[in-house]
């Protein structure tokens, strides 16, 4: 019931629907009222011979007017009710939406995105069911059950009602104990058909093992096995839902067997009339759906509530990253580096230690180091997905990087990650993310400057391709190169290449970086690679190693000094020089 | 995110459903007496009625009551009660069970033909469409057994046998009534042609909504980064509204002609009832029994239609699904087919590729005519850039793909012609990246192989150096393996996939070397163990670090589906080629 106060906003903000839902409800419970009477009446009047033409045409006039106001009331109450759940589902998918698009990282690493998605699915889901079948179900109980019951025993009779009411608690005892085995069964039968679908998983990810060893058969056969389980799980759970219908007409069979018996001797003995127990075991018959409808809302509410706790406990979460910023302006001028250790959260072993340099306004830096190293993190840091333990760790001009309100320093950067994520929408809506409304021509030097316009001018569907749709791949390489288009085509103040070259070849890998020296003169430009070539031309280089800076300074100066860059660079340059030799031997055989 | 189709053509339906119920003959025993079972039960539904009615017009309203018919009527009360009772449940459990049992079959087939459909289709189709083909669609379908057809069948038997039940009472006014028929078929149909087209935009769009939720949590840093939360919350939001919209007509279209509808329509049948008895009151006897049983006919004539109209979306949403299961049970990009002769087995491997020409595509042939010849023990290294067809040539040699011309020969045979048990048997391939499956490192070795022993499991660990790192793991072979495998190394991992080949102790191998980074410990061990396997097996090696191979008695470089060179190591360096600067380059990197 404690979900009904946690909810107390939305219903105080829907109380006109729920109002006159329930108001609805009210009339179609005392509108039903009317039919069985009539019944009983006419009834007894033909059995008494007193009924005329005139008082017929009343009755079903009266039952006429019955059936239209019922209809109405109807319609409206579903309108409020459901509507108004409907709404609610809609309000809170938007908020965790929202909330979801507000948290940093590190919210995404403690959480999996199924059991995200589950909340905005199946938690959404049950709570709207509180809000709209729960409403339902417990003043549909309350009202018709009760007005029915008041009716039998003011207009019928007491006793009767109270003996032919026997039976009746049993089906809500009985009914609600299978309710508990179903719920038990049905996890059983869940947690069987969940093995069945990682076993389905396994068998395709291993198809080729599989076929290696021609294990098939077996492979099917364990299949089978364990789809056997699912059946003999879930026949378990259909040998008690089986039982809901037989008990509930046993019951109110019994229950129609009192008020008969009972009955047929009070109209013996004129205590009421044969109409009026017609009338009664009518008005019976009304009685199973509120009593039904009691367990269905204990049901309902539990689901909802622990659905609404878990939503709750999503937007109540706080962001590990402080929103609060104390300058309104966008930050400028020179990034400096002054950490003295920094740890991720619940994570020992990847931290970083003495890392002190400035990335002067304009300049170009590079990041290099083994994978591990502390260059990711570096960036990391800047983009603000996590904070470090002293404000003044890391500064953007004057003050504390975290001082900026956050998405003024965010339009600062553009950044290229190292998993080249795009989002399944054209190629021209990925590369103009940052602003749908770009031009053709802004959107074509974006991509040629990252090289890949041509590349994308070869697709059938030029720069409307979709992104990931069956039959269209867009190779690993390209997808980095569309992803620096998106960057670049913001015109940053500063740039950040993370890894972000990793696929290209190295002529390619030249032209761009060429690009960016041509187009981007005066703005800053980070970039972390693995290849020493990346970032040859920097202004700055960095060499990271264990979290720390082992290295720093030009290319001449690191090269003169002969450490972990001289050698990496030399490797790497002469494995370059051969591996062209090779491709242009290579061409010449196929001459 | 995969293309949803949400309705079917009305022929479709047909024969999805006829497929669908083709399922449901090996039942037949089961369906027959499920059937009979709702027949009985669905007498005893309308029998209950007709003896209230006649207590009440032949003992109740005339005042006698003769103990004796008393005591038979109210034994037959019961009767008819426990019976109704017991055949329900009868009734309700065979049909789950009957669509459990159907639906086990239809995930079965689908399941066995997995392992007849060839690499070509799992090179095209996602894994996570066919894992939801047989596990998420099968399991729509049981919903539209046990939710609409069993349903539909109890609302037929029940709206048939009241009618019938009201023509035994009065001739007339169940003629009557029939009225109501047309008006209800016409209301049905109204809502049915809304209905399905509200319905399916509205699991559309709700598709689009987890669709867009899904993907924003996956690029979440980058829509941050790019400061582009408010434009994607109000894309969410706009596909939000829309949502509500369509759930909103749905609602109304419920409201307008499904619920109050129908209780409209049944609160007039009574008025229809009671003027009738009324006017006939007045020229012969009516009594109250009959009164009675016709409205509790009328009302169990209308209880079902409105249940089961709603129900008919879930119908439409299973067939559907069904027909994506029968898509995948029909699909035609099978394995390679073989034309086994028992005879042609391999006793030597001795290996021959003759004039070998394979494409994907149909259209671009990756493989030219290639020719080579392996002896038995021999190993032949295969090199060249990706793309440079050494893979296809492993594939075509496992027979995942079917070559278009030229042949391939093992021992005189053609590979087509031995038996496939054979040819799994004796031939053992060690893949790049060896998928490590749910269960501890024996199963992970022993794979499906009941008859294998302990000690063979162990041997053949022992046998690649792999029982080194098992032996450090907490409970050794019974180690479970979590996440695939992901904490071992990459190395590790080899060692265990060569453990795994080793233990089916092939004739031939197939190697494709790991391009993966290895530690040096674990790589020495690889080393080790990749000698001991090759000898006294014919071997045929993909190559990417050319120090594993110098050893080998052939080197074929391949470029573009052509061998263009080929040789011993010494001759290729000789000889000064591609192979010579390949060579050069990895020796220039150590």
């Amino acid at each position: 019931m404690k979900v009904f106060k946690k909810m107390g906003w939305f219903f105080k903000r829907e109380w006109r629907s729920y109002s006159v839902g329930v108001i609805m409800l009210v009339l179609v419970a005392l509108m039903e009222l009317i039919p069985p009477q009539v019944i009983g009446w006419v009834i007894d009047r033909i059995t008494q011979e007193t009924l005329t033409g005139n008082l017929l045409m009343q009755y079903i006039l009266l039952l006429v007017a019955v059936a239209v106001l019922t209809y109405i009331f109807r319609y409206f109450w579903r309108i409020m009710i459901f509507g108004a759940s409907y709404r609610l589902g809609r309000i809170l998918r938007s908020r965790l939406y929202r909330k979801y698009s507000q948290m940093s990282p590190a919210f995404y690493q403690k959480r999996r995105t199924g059991d995200l998605m589950a909340h905005a699915t199946n938690d959404i889901q049950a709570v709207q069911a509180t809000a709209g079948a729960g409403i339902l179900t417990i003043a549909d109980s309350l009202i018709t059950g009760g007005a029915v019951l008041v009716t039998m025993a003011v207009t019928i009779s007491p006793k009767l009602t109270l003996l032919a009411m026997i039976p009746l608690p049993f089906m809500v005892i009985l009914t609600s104990y299978y309710g508990k085995l179903l719920n038990r069964g049905f996890k059983k039968a869940q947690a069987a058909f969940s093995m069945l679908n990682d076993k389905t998983q396994e068998s395709i990810s291993g198809i080729k093992v599989t076929k290696t060893f021609g294990y098939e058969r077996s492979d099917q056969a364990d299949f089978r096995r364990m789809s056997d389980d699912v059946v003999e799980k879930n026949l378990k759970v259909s040998k008690v839902d089986a039982l809901f219908d037989p008990t509930i007409m046993t019951v109110i069979g019994a229950s129609y067997f009192i008020a008969i018996f009972y009955g047929a001797q009070m109209v013996l003995s004129d205590t009421i009339s044969i109409g009026e127990l017609v009338t009664f075991t009518t008005y019976l018959g009304m009685m199973v759906w509120p009593l039904l409808a009691l367990g269905w809302f204990f049901n309902l509410v539990q689901r909802g509530s622990a659905s609404y706790d878990r939503i709750q406990e999503i937007m109540d979460t706080e962001n590990q990253v402080g929103v609060d910023y104390k300058i309104e302006g966008q930050p400028e001028g020179d990034i400096i580096f002054d950490l003295g250790a920094f740890n991720f959260p619940d994570d020992e072993s990847d931290g970083l230690r003495d890392v002190r340099f400035a990335i002067k306004k304009g300049t170009t830096v590079g990041i290099v180091g083994r994978t591990g190293s502390g260059k990711s993190a570096l960036i990391r840091l800047l983009l603000r997905e996590f904070d470090t333990v002293n404000p003044e760790d890391i500064k953007y001009g004057k003050h504390p990087l975290r001082d900026y309100e956050i998405s003024n320093l965010r339009r600062q950067f553009g950044y290229v990650p190292q998993d080249h994520f795009l989002f399944s929408t054209s190629i021209r809506n990925n590369i103009a993310f940052s602003n749908p409304g770009m031009d053709e021509a802004e959107i074509y030097h974006a991509a040629k400057l990252s090289h890949v316009h041509e590349d994308i001018k070869g697709f059938t569907d030029g720069y409307d391709t979709v992104v990931g749709e069956r039959g269209v791949s867009v190779s690993g390489g390209q997808k980095q190169r569309i992803s620096i288009a998106r960057a670049l085509i913001m015109d940053p103040e500063v740039l950040i290449l993370d890894d972000s070259l990793s696929a290209v070849d190295a002529e390619t890998e030249e032209q761009i970086l060429a690009n960016l020296q041509d187009s981007r003169a005066g703005k800053t430009n980070i970039i972390t690679a693995h290849r020493m070539s990346a970032v040859s031309h920097a202004d700055l280089i960095i060499v990271m190693d264990n979290g720390t800076i082992i290295e720093h300074g030009d290319h001449h100066a690191l090269m003169a000094k002969g450490g972990w860059y001289h050698d990496t660079y030399n490797a790497q340059a002469l494995r370059d020089a051969l591996e062209s030799t090779l491709d242009d031997l290579v061409l010449k055989e196929e001459r | 995110m995969e293309n949803n189709q949400f309705n079917l053509s009305f022929n479709d339906q047909k024969t999805v459903l006829l497929r669908l119920m083709k399922y449901t003959l090996p039942f037949k025993g089961i369906l027959a007496v499920g059937f009979i079972m709702l027949i009985i039960s669905t007498i005893a539904g309308v029998a209950t009625p007709y003896l209230v009615k006649i207590f009440i017009d032949e003992y109740l309203t005339p005042g006698v009551f003769p103990e004796s018919e008393i005591m038979w009527l109210v034994i037959a009360f019961i009767a008819v009660q426990l019976i109704g009772a017991i055949t329900t449940y009868m009734q309700i459990y065979l049909f789950q069970y009957l669509a459990f049992k159907v639906i086990q079959q239809l995930r079965i087939d689908a399941f066995d033909k997995i392992g007849r459909l060839g690499m070509r289709y799992f090179d095209k189709v996602p894994g996570g469409s066919v894992v939801s083909r047989i596990t998420n669609d099968t399991e729509a379908i049981v919903e539209m057994f046990i939710g609409v057809l069993a349903t539909v069948l109890m609302a037929i038997f029940m709206v048939i046998s009241s009618f019938i039940m009201m023509f035994v009472l009065d001739v007339r006014l169940a003629l009557l009534a029939l009225v109501f028929m047309p008006i209800i078929v016409v209301v049905l149909a109204v809502y049915r042609k809304y209905s399905a087209n509200f319905f399916s935009h509205a699991r559309q769009l709700l598709s689009d909504l987890n669709a867009k939720l899904a993907e924003s949590i996956e690029g979440m840093k980058i829509i941050q980064v790019f400061n582009q939360e408010d434009r994607l919350s109000q894309e969410f939001n706009e596909i939000n509204e829309m949502h509500y919209k369509y759930n909103m007509k749905n609602v109304r279209l419920d409201g307008l002609l499904l619920r109050p509808a129908i209780s409209m329509i049944s609160v007039l049948a009574i008025a229809l009832i009671l003027g009738y008895f009324g006017l006939l009151s007045f020229e012969s006897t009516v009594t109250a029994g009959v009164i009675f049983a016709f409205i509790q006919y009328m009302e169990r004539f209308f209880e079902p239609l409105s249940q089961v109209s709603q129900n008919l979306n879930i119908f439409q949403q299973a067939l559907v699904s069904a027909s994506r299961v029968f898509a995948l049970m029909d699909d035609d990009r099978l394995e390679p087919a073989q034309s086994e002769d028992a005879a042609c087995r391999v006793t030597d491997g001795h290996i021959e590729f003759r004039n070998v020409t394979f494409s994907y595509d149909g259209r671009t042939d990756v493989l030219k005519d290639i020719s080579f010849t392996a002896r038995p023990g021999e190993t032949v290294a295969l090199v060249g850039h990706t793309g440079s067809g050494k893979s296809s040539i492993i594939n075509l040699f496992m027979r995942f793909y079917e070559f278009s011309k030229g042949d391939i020969l093992v021992d005189g045979h053609s590979i087509k012609r031995i038996p496939k048990q054979e040819l799994k048997e004796k031939v053992g391939l060690v893949l790049q990246d060896p998928f490590i499956f749910y269960g501890t490192i024996e199963s992970n070795i022993r794979l499906y192989h009941p008859e294998m022993t302990f000690e063979q499991v162990k041997a053949a660990a022992e046998f690649v150096y792999a029982d080194k790192f098992i032996s450090k793991l907490p409970g050794e072979y019974e180690h479970r393996v979590i996440e695939k495998g992901s904490a071992f190394s990459s190395g590790e991992r080899q060692l265990l996939a060569f453990a795994r080949t080793m233990a089916i102790d092939p004739k031939v191998l197939i190697l494709d070397e790991a391009t993966a980074n290895i530690d040096s410990e674990t790589e020495e061990q690889i080393q080790r163990s990749l000698e001991r396997m090759r000898k006294g097996r014919t071997t045929l090696a993909i190559a990417h670090r050319l120090s594993t191979i110098q050893d080998a008695d052939q080197i074929l470089v391949l470029n573009k589906g052509e061998i263009v060179e080929q040789g011993t190591h010494d001759s290729l360096i000789r000889y000064g080629g591609i192979y010579h600067k390949m060579y050069q380059l990895q020796n220039g990197q150590q």
